[in-house]
């Protein structure tokens, strides 16, 4: 069941993709967020010697890393692929699946 | 990476090794940890009372002994944060002698020692046994005073 065609247009315009650099750009963007949590957790908590303080900070890191690189924000929607121009529709329309091969291997 | 679950499964399971990186780290900060520290025990006044039991019936019952001659007759849980230094003056017994006989009168070698585990976040439990002992003897007789 596809529901993409009941939705109104406007929900349809919201675009939820992310470019290839934007992929790249989001996951050095989490992993850079979640280590320097990681570091200052852990300095903290072997300042104050609680291991919950790290696990804290930590968990702090993964929710903002999560708001921030799970959305398509429009950051990472910036690099588009450039698409050549759709060529002409052939005006003979063929079938779209490729013509079944005989196999090569007889009985015996 | 392309969709959001892709992209918060990554998130998650990168979350976790660094969880896992971490949890290392506290256990190396606090494997070579000297945990060993002296401990005073003085008693004051040893009594040795002579009292029936009544918890059990009046049937006769099994009593099961293992030669292990060691018991534990105070404890305390300290949490992180809390004062660790103990310092009790006219504590009392928390857990009674108990000899299901009459060993304990004129029983002159009870030795009185503290030992401890440090329960860790992560790594070994350290069993560590204060140094410093104190030697008690029970009395030849029997207290005749119930409340004292």
């Amino acid at each position: 069941m596809d529901i993409a065609k009941y939705l109104p247009e406007c929900i349809k315009k919201i675009p939820t993709h992310m470019d290839f650099a934007g992929q790249q750009k989001a996951e050095r963007m989490f992993q850079t967020i979640i280590l320097s949590f990681a570091t200052v957790g852990l300095v903290w908590g072997y300042i104050c010697q609680q291991f919950s303080q790290t696990m804290y900070i930590l968990i702090t890191g993964f929710v903002i890393s999560c708001l921030l690189t799970l959305p398509p924000w429009p950051m990472f929607r910036k690099t588009s692929l450039k698409w050549q121009k759709a060529r002409p529709e052939p005006e003979e329309v063929g079938s779209t699946t490729a013509p079944v091969q005989k196999s090569k291997k007889k009985k015996n | 990476m392309n969709t959001a679950l892709a992209r918060l499964n990554t998130i998650f399971a990168f979350t976790l090794s660094v969880m896992a990186g971490l949890t290392f780290l506290c256990f190396l900060s606090t494997f070579f940890n000297e945990h060993k520290a002296d401990v005073s025990i003085n008693t004051a006044k040893v009594i040795v009372k002579n009292v029936p039991d009544y918890s059990a019936g009046r049937e006769k019952n099994d009593l099961g002994f293992i030669k292990l001659n060691q018991v534990v007759v105070w404890d305390k849980i300290i949490r992180r944060g809390e004062n660790s230094i103990l310092d009790y003056r006219k504590a009392n017994t928390k857990y009674y002698f108990w000899d299901f006989g009459n060993g304990l009168r004129g029983n002159k070698n009870v030795t009185l020692s503290l030992s401890w585990n440090v329960i860790p976040n992560a790594g070994t439990l350290p069993k560590i046994m204060g140094t410093g002992q104190h030697k008690i003897e029970f009395p030849a007789e029997y207290s005749p005073n119930r409340f004292q």
